[in-house]
């Protein structure tokens, strides 16, 4: 991609140098010593070349982020940039890459920067960023620039390409013992057997054999009995199943909070909330849904795994709690078997729904987590 | 990754050579070796197997004691204009005492300011050939070090942005590397380091100079016996360098290049008037009648003066070439009267000294060559012809210092001169004085000569006691002195006894090379000795000092390092009579010739090309209408050399971006007929700022083409499928697809200037 914009920049050390070269005109003006001329003459023709030797390093190179497509609050976002000159001869040296008007909510802690690009050369550079704010966010443009060879001026090539980062809400690490005593004792949640039938190993059904049954799965009774074939069918057995409700029927500025208490800060402990207990859900093999009350959020099935994981997170990450509310949404009843874990962003309400469930409030973040080996919560 | 580690090095590498130019700008070889030794100790002891460093206190404790040891020297000797060079050891001392400091890049910075700055001192103290070449390798190891050093500190920013927040390390720098760093790297500070120096020339040249130079037009002239006055008390001229200045040519009237049986002198100053308060012999410019004349080019003579009579035949010729010395006099041996040069020069010629002198100020260059076609014994009526009217011979001769008198007495007796003319001969027949000044300069030149005087060159323990003249005290008590002490002795004899001479000052060639078949004529070959006149407009050449002297000067201190001594004495010159002597008329001079040559050079091409095409138009009987032709062919040859030159980009292009490297020649032609489309496809996105991204295939790149503008996408989408079955399905294009091809690469043109 080519740049859009290129620029030239004096660093302060450029324009104590210039500062430097004037002095030293004036006195090779003053004082007619031709020793004094050369190094004048020579300390300006530096200055040009520092420009000419910059400006055709980075004349044919051309840039390109990877796309980061997602990172999550608390962790780390390497955005890698490919780095190609296309020049015949010239080398680049000393190449920065940075990202300009890249939103506040993503700090910069890392600087892409390749120490050299030859010609024809392709080369990554990886920059590091630390989100702080859930959402959906537009990297607009970056630039490559260097002041390579003797740091007097500083070339800047503007690269417009539009990236957009899905930042994940923060999975902070929750008690293991949660889902086990709200899930798994419970009568919906645990381990039971399916209705399909599976490899696990409660019995199902007999069934005639069938060529290519196994023999251990012969049922040897009843061949006994009437001296027919028949295979034993064993049911699927079913880990334990969590939906996640969170509950943002109510507007940020409605919420039910003690003065001092930023409401907003409420709502996105409840995502983060959300966002653990599926996590920890995931991590202890349980199948886990999610559903958003009160905004345009389809839910998402019981499921585990890699990918369903990540469903659930972007949807979280997507939430635009600026959007108007639904108040009187509502969690409808299913044939779903599984335990449901209500997280309200300010007081729990049990007239969210008749089923039978688990209430958690943003609040109850820093008590569920995981405490560190200090004492303290993390 | 060793390219950013070498900063240091290089860095060291600096310190060490701004410690040895500082130490050559002030001549001081203990300097040079105490504190190299030093700052070369410190490498191994800050860098060796131990690593040991000086511990800050000891450090601070040395930089003070030091600073006070320096004040207290400069407040006790308080010489203002040794100031620089104060501060320059200061400075020197300071960095050595740096170099064993901790190792960090703080420090690495300090010193390199330090060394920075202790050149710059130096810069401010001399400006010798010597010093300018450490300053210039300085400059160069300034500029990759530089360079270096941009790539460690970009390095160290990148590294220590990694910062860790909120307990998130990120992960390390991982330097990024293309192929070939390192002579790529190379070759970039070459080229600029080239490039500064060639350019820093450039602007040298260039730069508008509004005064003259600091550097003296002369060069070496003041500590090689040219200036036109002698100081006795200075006694700086005279030294035993073996610098090579010019060589001496001497060919017989046959042409023969031959050795003289005896020295020859090369006159360069006729110094003639002696202060008694200062000591100093000066000329006394009363010569008015001086001639200018303009040197033909090519070496062809010129005479000296008008009606001087062709005596091609019977005369010697004294070839001189200037190699190292910077000299506006033209060295003669008496007496010229006839002058060539390699090039036109300006010359003026003073009748009355026989002294030949470049006026011009067209020529920027002194390495050059001269020839003088001499007579040694010229007649009276060509030494009339060549002089025309001079000054005639005086009566009242006399030395102003009255302390002579009695000793030139007592010296005419101790001389012993015999048979001379009486007062009574002397007045009958006035051609008898010329006889009786002659014999007794010889008597007195030889008496000199005998053993009496030591010849030295070493004054050191020379007395003068108060009020004394110089010569009266070589005459006197010290009997010891170099050739300056005789040949004042001498003249200030001679004018004390009423006998009219001179002191001259130039040359003496002694050192003859058989295999060139030229005289050698070094720094040390700068000699003093005198003429008497011996008639109306003759002068005989007297040298009172021990030939054998002279003869051992010039054999001292000979080494096998002279063999190649003159590359260095050449470099030096040009660095003398090129840079330093460099000023406002040198630089006019080169303008105009450069404008000259560039015109005469243009002229003569055309001239040779008009000439050119009318022998082709007279050979082809093209006639009138020749010139049209051969208009239309050079149009047409260099509109050809055009086309294949796009034409071979073009297909360069095509191969790049459709990959074709890979296939046999004759098919990686063909294909490439047949997808350059696709190559200028490409070229037109690339100008309307949508170039294809290297990981993204020809369709995903028209995907984005779209994504940005919908209608040059969809254009480019069908091109890019057209380029699909060339390059893979085997589609050869007929005539009707090249020109749907055409046309589709005018529409995505029109689209994206549609899409602008």
């Amino acid at each position: 991609m080519h740049a859009t914009r290129r620029r030239t920049n004096f660093g302060s050390i450029g324009i104590l140098y210039c500062l430097l070269v004037v002095v030293v005109a004036l006195a090779s003006v003053n004082r007619p010593n031709n020793l004094l001329v050369w190094i004048f003459a020579a300390m300006l023709v530096a200055l040009l070349v520092s420009g000419i030797v910059s400006g055709a390093m980075l004349i044919r190179l051309r840039a390109h982020r990877i796309e980061p497509r997602r990172a999550r609050v608390g962790e780390l976002l390497v955005v890698r940039y490919e780095l190609r000159n296309a020049a015949r001869f010239m080398a680049a040296f000393d190449l920065h890459v940075v990202e300009r008007d890249f939103p506040a909510s993503i700090t910069p802690c890392g600087e892409a920067w390749a120490l050299h690009c030859g010609p024809g050369d392709t080369v990554h550079a990886e920059g590091v960023f630390r989100p702080s704010r859930r959402g959906l966010f537009r990297l607009p443009c970056f630039e490559v620039w260097s002041s390579f060879p003797f740091g007097l001026l500083r070339k800047r090539l503007i690269f417009a390409r539009v990236s957009e980062v899905l930042v994940e809400p923060e999975i902070v690490p929750l008690q293991p013992a949660l889902l086990s005593r709200v899930a798994r004792g419970g009568l919906m949640g645990g381990v039971h057997a399916s209705i399909e039938i599976g490899g696990g190993e409660d019995f199902f059904g007999v069934r005639e054999y069938r060529s290519g049954d196994s023999v251990r799965n012969i049922a040897w009774k009843r061949l006994a009995g009437t001296d027919q074939l028949a295979t034993i069918e064993r049911s699927r057995s079913v880990p334990p199943r969590v939906r996640v409700v969170l509950d943002l029927r109510r507007e940020t500025s409605a919420l039910r909070v003690a003065s001092g208490v930023d409401p907003r800060a409420l709502e996105e402990d409840a995502i983060t909330l959300a966002a653990s207990l599926m996590a920890l859900a995931d991590r202890q093999g349980d199948e886990f849904g999610l559903t958003v009350l009160g905004l345009d959020v389809a839910a998402i099935p019981l499921r585990r795994g890699h990918f369903h994981r990540a469903k659930v997170l972007a949807a979280l990450a997507a939430i635009d709690l600026d959007l108007p509310r639904d108040p009187s949404a509502s969690l409808r009843e299913s044939a779903e078997r599984a335990t449901i874990l209500f997280v309200h962003a300010d007081r729990a309400d049990t007239s969210v729904s008749p089923s039978v469930g688990w209430n958690f409030t943003a609040s109850q973040l820093s008590t569920l987590r995981l405490p560190t080996a200090h004492g303290a919560a993390t | 990754m060793n390219l950013l580690r070498q900063h240091r090095v290089a860095a060291f590498l600096l310190v060490l050579l701004s410690i040895a130019a500082f130490a050559t700008s002030q001549k001081d070889l203990v300097l040079l070796v105490s504190g190299g030794a030093l700052a070369m100790l410190s490498w191994y002891v800050t860098e060796g197997p131990r690593g040991r460093s000086l511990p800050s206190l000891a450090s601070n404790g040395l930089i003070i004691a030091l600073l006070a040891w320096t004040l207290l020297n400069f407040l006790g000797e308080l010489d203002l204009t040794d100031s620089t060079a104060v501060l320059g050891r200061f400075l020197l001392w300071l960095l050595v005492i740096k170099l064993f400091s901790t190792r960090t890049t703080y420090e690495d910075r300090q010193r390199v300011t330090l060394a920075v700055m202790l050149v710059v001192c130096g810069c401010l103290e001399t400006v010798e050939f010597i010093f300018a070449a450490l300053v210039f390798l300085f400059l160069a190891l300034s500029i990759w070090t530089a360079m270096l050093w941009r790539l460690h500190a970009s390095y160290e920013a990148a590294r220590v942005s990694r910062r860790g927040d909120g307990g998130l390390l990120p992960p390390p720098l991982e330097v990024s590397v293309g192929r070939r760093l390192l002579p790529q790297f190379r070759r970039v500070a070459f080229f600029s380091i080239a490039t500064i120096f060639v350019g820093s020339a450039l602007g040298f040249a260039l730069f508008p100079r509004f005064g003259e130079s600091r550097g003296d037009r002369s060069g070496s002239e003041s500590v090689s016996g040219f200036n036109d006055r002698i100081d006795l008390l200075a006694n700086e001229r005279i030294n035993e360098s073996r610098r090579e200045l010019f060589s001496l040519r001497w060919i017989d009237p046959t042409g023969t290049p031959v050795k003289s049986p005896r020295p020859i002198y090369l006159r360069g100053a006729v110094l003639d008037r002696y202060d008694p308060v200062t000591h100093r012999w000066e000329v006394l410019r009363t010569s008015t009648a001086i001639r200018a004349m303009r040197t033909p080019p090519d070496a062809k003579f010129v005479a000296l003066g008008p009606g001087v009579p062709d005596t091609t035949g019977g005369v010697w010729t004294a070839e001189i070439t200037m190699r190292s010395l910077a000299t506006s006099v033209l060295f003669t041996v008496y007496a010229p009267f006839a002058v060539a040069t390699d090039e036109s020069y300006s010359v003026a010629f003073d009748p009355q000294t026989l002294l030949l002198r470049d006026v011009g100020t067209d020529h920027v260059g002194r390495y050059w060559w001269y020839a003088l076609r001499v007579q040694p014994q010229p007649s009276p009526q060509m030494m009339e012809t060549l002089q025309g009217s001079v000054d005639p011979p005086r009566s009242d001769v006399s030395f102003p210092v009255a302390a002579m008198v009695p000793i030139a007495q007592q010296i005419l007796v101790a001389a012993s001169v015999t048979g001379l003319p009486t007062a009574q001969d002397v007045r009958d027949d006035p051609s008898l004085r010329w006889m009786r000044n002659r014999e007794i300069a010889r008597a007195i030149a030889g008496w000199m000569r005998s053993g009496r005087f030591q010849y030295t060159t070493d004054l050191s323990s020379f007395r003068i006691e108060g009020g004394e003249d110089p010569i009266v005290a070589f005459l006197e008590r010290n009997r010891f002195g170099h050739c300056e002490y005789f040949a004042s002795a001498l003249v200030a004899t001679l004018r004390s006894l009423g006998i009219e001479s001179r002191l001259i000052t130039g040359f003496v060639a002694i050192e003859y090379d058989g295999s060139t078949e030229q005289y050698i004529v070094r720094e040390s070959n700068a000699h003093a000795w005198v003429e008497v006149r011996t008639g109306e407009r003759q002068w005989t050449a007297l040298d009172p000092t021990p030939e054998d002297s002279l003869q051992q000067i010039s054999e001292r201190n000979r080494s096998f390092a002279d063999n190649f001594r003159w590359i260095y004495d050449r470099v030096e010159f040009l660095w003398n009579s090129r840079v330093l002597a460099y000023d406002g008329a040198a630089q006019a001079t080169i303008a105009d010739r450069v404008q000259s040559q560039w015109w005469k050079y243009a002229q003569q091409t055309l001239d040779a090309l008009r000439a050119q095409m009318r022998a082709l138009v007279e050979r082809y009987a093209l006639g009138r209408a020749g010139t049209i032709w051969f208009s239309a062919i050079a149009l047409g040859v260099v509109t050809a050399l055009a086309a294949w030159f796009v034409a071979k980009r073009r297909t360069a292009r095509t191969h790049r971006v459709a990959g074709l490297e890979a296939l046999p020649h004759e098919e990686a032609r063909v294909v490439a007929r047949d997808c350059a489309f696709f190559a200028d496809a490409l070229d037109m996105l690339d100008r309307a700022g949508l170039s294809k991204p290297a990981p993204m295939t020809p369709r995903q790149h028209a995907g984005l083409v779209t994504a940005f503008a919908a209608d040059a996408g969809m254009e480019f989408a069908r091109l890019v499928e057209r380029f699909y079955q060339v390059r893979y399905g085997g589609l050869r294009q007929s005539i009707s697809d090249r020109a749907e091809t055409r046309n589709a690469l005018l529409r995505l043109k029109s689209a994206l200037s549609r899409g602008r």
